[in-house]
């Protein structure tokens, strides 16, 4: 019970300085306009502030963020690992009958890599510190898929003494897949209701 | 001299689950190792006291997920020696044909996931293609593809459906054929050989001294299969041979359970052959009260209720996939039972990992744990 | 081999390191000894016996009193015999069986940590299944499982 992801450092995100336009700097080379002189001190900074700030607030959202959610849903990387029982059916999911990959599913095995986290299975307390650790290794944006009883709720393991009754008692969970264990179906039942998320999503 | 201990695990693609290797390196020598288990601890031995006798069943699925019937075999047999109940043939003919596909179930997952490590990638398709002709065989009887809950204590829950029969030997046929293919896959690709000979070796003496049981001990030499030497339920009336050989490398175990599963084909066809002639029922007609009310199925006859049952202590042993799992169940007169023990074949195997993997390289490492075949599920139970 | 026989060859071997043989079916039976000639008892079931397999390690807590259980295997008699202790006391403890049969070095680490039984001259006596500096003995009857108590749920700061 020593894992607490409260009080682990969360990745913090610089604010990133606007750079400087080209122009702003440069003198102007006729000297007689002192007008243009005059916009280039104040119009040009103010101008740099207003429209840095709408990028910021409203851009990203607006502009960017459709294609960003365009790509990652269709770009699904999970973690690849196994905790439990769950690990088998999702190994199964990426074998020849249900084939995960046409769906851009791909696990990969550096936390580093991925933006999906799949608990495929039961959580211990020994197991939970490293848990929130590769989740606060993933970058963001991520998402994290609950699947099956145990780690959505513990399951038939809820009353032992060494299991966390659910996953979402860690780590923040987007989606809970039920089944003990879930079919491969469902599996990717999930993971293509994850991509309608990600396509809802507005932040 | 640069020596130091690295991770492998508890998420590492060689794990294949949840525990840790720690090795101790000098260069890429393999100096020490030390693995760390303890990561999927679900205390199934402590639960199972807080419940029916017919409800820790459910526990054995999850206890070991690539053998979840060979488990539930392991346990009932012990309970039912506990309880003092005999099954009827047909359920010991049913439970043994399961057992040996669950064994095909295992060793396939084992191969496509072991093959894949060390590089050849078409296996894991092919496996996964074969084991799910398995698991249909057991969603069909037993309504669940990993986590079956099918035995009882007294029996099996319900009797094949009509027509299995002739889908299981379609299946057999399939996959003696897929076997062969299996061989050519590897054993005729250098990749193959360049990685897994002469690598991992256990001696005979190594492996008795360290408890290591099932396909390990059988490829160096040891011709010991519980099947055999302590016949349990219907194996005394099946034929069949024990694999083995000789080198005790990550290849020979390869090959003894590619013969293993030879064999385990031999033996559901006889379990068919003889199924197919014999119906019967499946659960015993006499169950002490504590198996039926009030967990009784509805409208199902035979449950006869025996009050003031003696005590008794139960102990079981089979051959499971890994190795040989043994059982103790406690019963103190009680609707659950006072303590459950089990003894997991990987637990054994794991815990000698310091004898085979010191001394070669740290490359070599995935190779020799997948042929250890651990699952982390039974071991930490 | 007839069970006179059998149980002749222990009290001949084993003395009065043996209190009692209880039959037990399928198996050779369940050797109770005294624990205090724990090696003795393991030496000479090993070496004169011909248990050379070691398959479990477990303890039962029976509340007054706690009992290990060794299960072994002879590859030359083709079958299982119990060997089982009673340790009284608050500080139940054994002499390790791992400098006869290596493999029993986990399992011993596991009985410590589950049922609370101290193997004596263990080579490495360290948590196994729980994790370091666990305080609780699981397998204990005085310790119940219970629903859990309601955690916080994570939930993501938008």
């Amino acid at each position: 019970m020593s894992a607490s992801p409260e009080n682990a450092p969360r990745p913090q995100t610089p604010a990133t300085a606007i750079p400087a336009l080209p122009m702003a700097d440069a003198a102007p080379a006729v000297p007689f306009i002192e007008i243009e002189a005059l916009r280039a001190e104040q119009f040009i900074p103010a101008a740099k502030e207003a429209l840095g700030a709408m990028i910021a607030e409203q851009g990203r959202d607006k502009l960017t963020r459709p294609i960003f959610n365009w790509a990652g849903r269709n770009s699904l990387f999970p973690l690849h690992w196994g905790l439990a029982c769950c690990a088998i059916e999702f190994a199964a999911a990426f074998g020849a009958r249900w084939d995960a990959e046409r769906f851009g599913v791909v696990p990969r095995s550096s936390p580093r890599q991925c933006d999906l986290m799949i608990v495929n299975g039961t959580v211990t307390w020994k197991v939970a510190h490293k848990l929130v650790t590769l989740y606060e290794q993933m970058p963001e944006p991520k998402w994290v898929i609950a699947m099956g009883n145990c780690a959505t709720g513990g399951g038939p393991f809820r009353t032992a003494y060494s299991v966390v009754p659910g996953v979402d008692k860690l780590v923040p969970v987007d989606l809970y897949i039920a089944g003990c264990p879930p079919r491969p179906e469902a599996m990717l039942d999930g993971i293509l209701k994850l991509e309608q998320l990600i396509r809802e999503r507005k932040e | 001299m640069s020596e130091m201990w690295i991770n492998m695990g508890p998420q590492h693609p060689m794990t294949h689950g949840l525990w840790n290797l720690r090795v101790k390196i000098d260069g890429e020598q393999v100096l020490d190792v030390d693995p760390e288990m303890g990561y999927l601890h679900r205390g199934i031995e402590k639960i199972s006291e807080d419940r029916h006798y017919n409800e820790v069943i459910t526990l054995m699925d999850r206890c070991c997920y690539v053998a979840g019937m060979s488990w539930e075999h392991l346990y009932v047999l012990a309970a039912e020696q506990a309880l003092h109940v005999e099954p009827p043939e047909r359920a010991e003919y049913i439970r043994v044909m399961s057992d040996e596909f669950q064994r095909i179930g295992s060793h396939v997952m084992w191969y496509a996931a072991f093959v894949q490590d060390i590089g050849l990638m078409t296996p894991f398709l092919y496996g996964m293609r074969d084991r799910d002709l398995v698991l249909d065989l057991f969603q069909s009887y037993t309504g669940a593809r990993m986590t079956y809950e099918y035995m009882r204590v007294g029996g099996v829950r319900n009797d094949l459906p009509p027509g299995f029969i002739g889908e299981a030997r379609k299946v057999c046929d399939w996959l003696i054929d897929r076997f062969v293919e299996y061989d050519q896959l590897c054993l005729n690709s250098d990749i193959f050989h360049k990685r897994c000979d002469g690598l991992g070796v256990m001696n005979a003496q190594a492996c008795i001294d360290h408890g290591i049981t099932g396909p390990m001990l059988r490829s160096a030499g040891v011709r010991r299969d519980l099947r055999k030497d302590r016949p349990y339920s219907a194996y005394d009336r099946l034929e069949f041979d024990v694999a083995h050989a000789e080198a005790g490398d990550v290849t020979a175990r390869y090959l003894v359970r590619m013969e293993e599963m030879r064999q385990s084909v031999r033996i559901i066809r006889q379990s068919l052959d003889w199924l197919e002639h014999h119906p019967g029922p499946v659960l015993a007609q006499e169950l002490p009260r504590w198996l039926g009310a009030p967990y009784a199925p509805v409208g199902r006859e035979g449950y006869l209720l025996k009050r003031n049952y003696p005590k008794g202590l139960g102990f079981s042993a089979i051959e499971e996939p890994h190795g040989e799992a043994l059982a103790y169940v406690v019963n103190e007169g009680s609707e659950h039972p006072y303590r459950v023990k089990f003894r997991s074949p990987v637990f054994a195997n794991v815990s000698a990992a310091r004898q085979y993997l010191v001394g070669y390289r740290v490359a070599d490492i995935p190779p020799i744990m997948g042929s250890v075949d651990v699952c982390v599920g039974e071991v930490d139970r | 081999m007839a069970a006179e026989e059998w149980s002749g060859e222990l009290a001949r071997h084993l003395g009065d390191r043996m209190l009692s043989l209880i039959p037990f079916a399928r198996t050779l039976g369940r050797v109770k000894f005294r624990p205090e000639a724990a090696l003795e008892v393991f030496r000479t079931v090993h070496d004169d016996l011909g248990f050379d397999h070691l398959s479990m390690v477990g303890g039962i807590d029976w509340v007054d009193h706690r009992e290990v259980l060794y299960t072994l295997w002879s590859d030359r008699r083709v079958a299982y015999l119990f060997l089982s202790a009673d340790l009284v006391g608050s500080d139940p403890h054994i002499e390790t069986a791992s400098a006869v049969w290596p493999g029993a070095n986990w399992h011993e680490r596991e009985t410590w940590e589950l049922v609370g039984i101290r193997f004596d001259h263990h080579p490495d006596l360290r948590h196994l299944l729980t994790p370091d500096g666990y305080a609780f003995n699981p397998l204990l009857r005085a310790f119940k499982l219970h629903e859990p108590e309601e955690l916080e749920v994570k939930t993501r700061h938008v």
